[in-house]
């Protein structure tokens, strides 16, 4: 089943390519938020000095250290940036997670007005869905302080550094552990919301939390898959560009390029992981699932009405 | 010079034998004193680790070396530091050493129960706590003793001391109590200098160490049977008591501290540098860093003799502290050193070795040369540092030599240089430790300031004159309180220059030092218009020499000869430090022209009539003026590339995105939370 379901996502994911592309796009536009203020902030204390071809090459500490000492007041305002930057991201990915789901659930390609009216149907819904699922993250978050309690119990209060060593591996994977099943426990929630058209987000949650647990192994082995293979991109990307390593205009260009490259591809992994995960629930609910939804209500720009396809 | 002491077995046999014949005698380790020998204890103490107490009784012999007749003795008790939330070190902490705190429980103390002159007469009453550096009537830290019979010059006196002492919990300021683990440094009551006509007898800082006097220890440590115990000089004897309790005796000959460790738990290695005996004393956790350790030390040991000079002792011990003990880790004391390490510190993490060679190089610049830590502490810790930057480059460099590790370098020298740029300004490098404006101020002038500024000093004199200057520090100054003149003096003598401009800038005023190319230019010289380029041949010479170059090019053009370029390049001093600097200008074929400016000036330009273009100019182009606060204006190219700024964006393009792109939720959370 699950590798059904990989299958047919990752050929849903395929098929739309400009859901693909507004994901990417997303993550892009956000990323050159944060990214631009540094680039400035480079090129200023750069200016016309030779270190601007030098770090083409291997980063310099030295220039790093008295980059950070010469921008000690606008590195303030840069890590404001990374707080708020971030968030919006997110609550944006929320709003595009609605479209994409709309579009998969209908089984249609993409269209703007699907897609897009679906974005604005959920999202709300979906903002109700994160709040009420706050304290289900805070109970999975404490899931690590499991091991903390452990070594108290087995080692006591002072035990040897290999035991905390050793320890702060469990629980940095616990840790990695419960956001992965908070992010699967969210999912089906919304899959639920949008194949149901539920409005009360307290019952899509119980119904995601009441899927997973019926069918850990299935729901867990899928994202764990898509998250494996994400993790083995990264480790395949990692050596190569960083073998893009010579003071060229041509290689740095390739190494942007790879760089994209690899984002468009997690773009795609996380629409394979939304299409598969809703082909997986419509496969395993014990209660019945529509096999295709209401089309999501589009704005008339032209007249400002409620319009419908 | 002789030692008694190579092999380093044949010695503990030697000593052994002499004191199974004498009693608490004192046995031999070097033929005649290295040092004069001034202050000299005979100390026996008994731990009570339950209670973290010492029982101890000290019998003191001090020499009057001084030309003048002393009224009074005054002596150190470090421990009252710890004794509560009054005294000068934990007013000027907040409580806070390296980032430890003292346990609710943990507070450490000493008490003088009882003194008495080799007359048998006790004089207890008449000690008084006095307060030389803030007038705080709370510090307990110094006492003076009033003599009834002033001591005339080259006599000596003897003084008996009992004592009580607890030790803070956990290690605290580099001495403590953890658990079983003990690491007991500044102990004892301990006479001050007598220097200069007067006392130098300082209450104990926050960021202040000691200074003292030479000497002969004899020290007896009663600790439970089971334990392991390291310290300061040689193993005599290692006495079982029958009562669950060994007493071991331990014997230092011409070193001005004393401190020792106890545990059950260390573990053991033995190893040997050269003509020294090393002895690692690690905690279980850290076994599988036992040859690291060892290496570490044997590296230290080998690098400081072959380029510095000759350490005289027999042993070194290692200790690495206990965990939940960092307190007491990372310091020196003569003959005994702490580290400090982590389970699964990753071998490119070069903390352990950085540690050892920094630690091991203090028995040089601390114990060797006993300057004042209190007064210049840049003397110990700023030279230490200079060396350890020396050393950890040509061992592990040249790149990466503090950090090798998933592809990040950085040297010792970076590192140091980073917390010298954050602080570079605050206040002169010389000034007695808690007159500095800050603590990063005390850091940055004691130990980064001073390793960059010698480092400096190293790539303007060569390495070898460096060398030969620091040679020459320690031939002349070992076993006595050189200060910062002495220091200068030397270098002025040892590398046949007057340095004292550089000394003058770096050491006693707070100039900083940045040099930055300003301008670069270079254009084409044109065809010359005007009055003078329009006259005939009829124009007197004198007039017509002015416009050479113009003309020469104006005739070349035309005789199909290439054009001539008129380049500029602006150097500007942006700080007072005055040092002086070279300047590369370079241009399109190849050519580099070498200038050399004395920075005395604020600016200076440079002109250039070439038939090629410039390409860059650079100020200080290999980096030897490690002072400089920004390498980055040093230089400046006509066409300036923006490789560096298109890579540096790609790349953090890459990690915003990849941080962004994690699945919904965790892009807020995981970036945030601490990983362990």
């Amino acid at each position: 089943m699950i590798l059904k379901s990989l299958q047919l996502g990752w050929q849903m994911a395929r098929a739309n390519k400009r859901m693909i592309a507004v994901f990417y796009l997303a993550n892009l536009f956000f990323g050159l938020l944060l990214m631009w203020p540094l680039r400035v902030m480079l090129k200023d204390f750069i200016g016309d000095s030779m270190m601007g071809n030098k770090l083409g090459g291997a980063l310099d500490m030295d220039f790093l250290f008295e980059f950070i000492k010469h921008n000690e007041q606008a590195s303030t305002v840069f890590f404001g940036l990374v707080f708020i930057v971030p968030a919006v991201a997110w609550l944006f990915t929320l709003f595009l997670s609605g479209g994409a789901l709309a579009v998969f659930a209908k089984g249609e390609k993409y269209e703007p007005a699907l897609f897009w009216g679906g974005a604005a149907k959920y999202f709300g819904r979906f903002c109700r869905l994160a709040l009420w699922s706050l304290p289900v993250l805070a109970i999975l978050f404490c899931l690590q302080y499991l091991e903390s309690g452990a070594q108290r119990l087995f080692f006591g209060k002072d035990p040897y550094q290999n035991i905390i060593y050793w320890g702060g591996w469990i629980k940095a994977g616990l840790r990695a552990l419960s956001f992965l099943l908070f992010g699967m426990i969210l999912d089906y929630a919304r899959i639920h919301a949008v194949l149901n058209d539920e409005n009360k987000m307290r019952v899509s949650l119980r119904t995601g939390l009441k899927f997973i647990s019926q069918n850990f192994l299935s729901t867990f082995g899928l994202a764990f898959l898509l998250l494996a293979v994400g993790g083995l991109a990264l480790v395949i990307y990692n050596p190569l560009a960083n073998s893009l390593a010579a003071p060229n205009g041509l290689i740095i260009l390739l190494l942007f390029l790879l760089q994209q490259f690899y984002m468009l591809f997690r773009a795609t992994l996380r629409l394979t992981l939304y299409a598969s995960q809703l082909h997986l629930y419509r496969g395993l609910a014990t209660e019945p699932v529509p096999a295709t939804i209401a089309s999501p209500e589009v704005v008339d720009m032209n007249g400002l009405a409620p319009a419908t396809e | 010079m002789f030692k008694l002491h190579r092999p380093g077995w044949l010695t503990a046999l030697a000593l052994v034998i002499i004191c199974c014949t004498r009693a608490f005698a004192q046995p031999a380790v070097f033929s005649k004193p290295l040092s004069p020998r001034i202050a000299n204890y005979d100390i026996r103490v008994r731990l009570d680790p339950a209670k973290r107490m010492l029982h101890g009784s000290e019998t003191l012999k001090w020499f009057n070396q001084s030309g003048d007749v002393i009224n009074e003795l005054q002596f150190h008790l470090y421990l009252n530091a710890f004794r509560n939330s009054r005294s000068t070190f934990m007013k000027e902490s907040g409580g806070v050493s390296r980032g430890n705190k003292i346990d609710k429980d943990g507070w450490g103390f000493i008490e003088v129960d009882r003194i008495a002159l080799t007359s048998g007469e006790e004089v207890t009453g008449l000690m008084e706590f006095i307060h030389p550096d803030d007038d705080n009537a709370e510090d307990k830290t110094v006492f003076r003793l009033p003599l009834a019979q002033p001591l005339p010059p080259n006599d000596s006196i003897v003084v008996n001391i009992d004592f009580t002492a607890k030790l803070p919990q956990p290690p605290f300021a580099r001495t403590g109590a953890k658990e079983e683990y003990f690491f007991v440094g500044q102990w004892f009551p301990k006479i001050g200098v007598y220097i200069d006509n007067q006392w130098n007898c300082h209450q104990f800082h926050a960021a202040s160490e000691f200074f003292a006097d030479y000497g002969v220890y004899n020290v007896k440590m009663t600790v439970p049977e089971k334990n392991i115990v390291g310290a300061t000089g040689l193993l005599v004897e290692k006495k079982m008591n029958g009562d669950g309790t060994a007493t071991h005796f331990y014997h230092a000959e011409d070193v001005h501290d004393f401190a020792w460790t106890t545990s059950p738990e260390f573990v053991e290695f033995i190893g040997r540098g050269q003509d020294v005996d090393i002895r690692v004393l690690l905690q279980p956790d850290h076994i599988e860093q036992g040859l690291r350790h060892l290496e570490a030390a044997k590296t230290a040991v080998e690098y400081f003799q072959n380029w510095y000079g000759d350490y005289p002792f027999p042993n070194l011990t290692v200790v690495d502290p206990r965990r939940g003990a960092g307190g007491s880790g990372g310091m020196e004391y003569p003959t005994l050193i702490t580290a400090g390490t982590a389970y699964g510190l990753p071998e490119g993490l070069r903390l352990v070795e950085l540690v050892i060679i920094h630690e091991f190089g203090h028995n040089f610049w601390y114990h060797l040369l006993a300057s004042n830590e209190f007064e210049e502490s840049w003397m110990d810790e700023g030279i230490n540092t200079y060396t350890e930057i020396q050393i950890m480059n040509d061992k592990y460099g040249p790149a990466g030599d503090a950090l090798n590790f998933m592809g990040l370098k950085l040297n010792t020298l970076q590192l140091h240089r980073a917390q010298y740029l954050f602080n570079a300004a605050i206040d002169p490098t010389v000034r007695r430790v808690w007159d500095y404006y800050s603590n990063g101020s005390v850091f940055t002038n004691s130990y980064a300031k001073p390793g960059v500024l010698l480092t400096t000093l190293q790539n303007y004199l060569g390495k070898e004159t460096m060398r030969n200057v620091m040679r020459a520090y320690v031939e002349r100054w070992r076993f006595k309180h050189p200060k910062t003149r002495d220091f200068i003096n030397v270098a002025n003598e040892a590398s046949g220059q007057n340095l004292n401009w550089f000394f003058e800038q770096a050491l006693f005023s707070n100039a900083v030092l940045d040099y930055s190319v300003d301008r670069v230019f270079t254009r084409e010289v044109k065809k010359g218009e005007g009055f003078d380029f329009d006259l005939s041949s009829s124009r007197p010479d004198s007039v017509m020499t002015k416009r050479t170059n113009h003309k020469a090019n104006d005739s070349a053009e035309a005789a199909g000869k290439p054009k001539m370029y008129d380049s500029g390049v602006h150097v500007r001093r942006l700080g007072g430090f005055k040092f002086p600097v070279e300047v590369v200008a370079t241009f399109a074929n190849g050519e580099k022209v070498r200038e050399t400016w004395d920075g005395q000036e604020l600016w200076k330009k440079f002109r250039y009539l070439k038939p090629t273009k410039l390409v860059s100019a650079t100020v200080d182009p290999e980096n030897k003026i490690a002072l400089d606060m920004n390498f980055t204006n040093n230089s400046k190219a006509v066409d300036a590339s923006r490789l560096g700024v298109n890579k540096l964006s790609a790349r953090l393009l890459f990690w915003m995105q990849f941080l962004l792109d994690q699945p919904e939720f965790m892009n807020l959370f995981t970036a945030f939370i601490p990983s362990f």
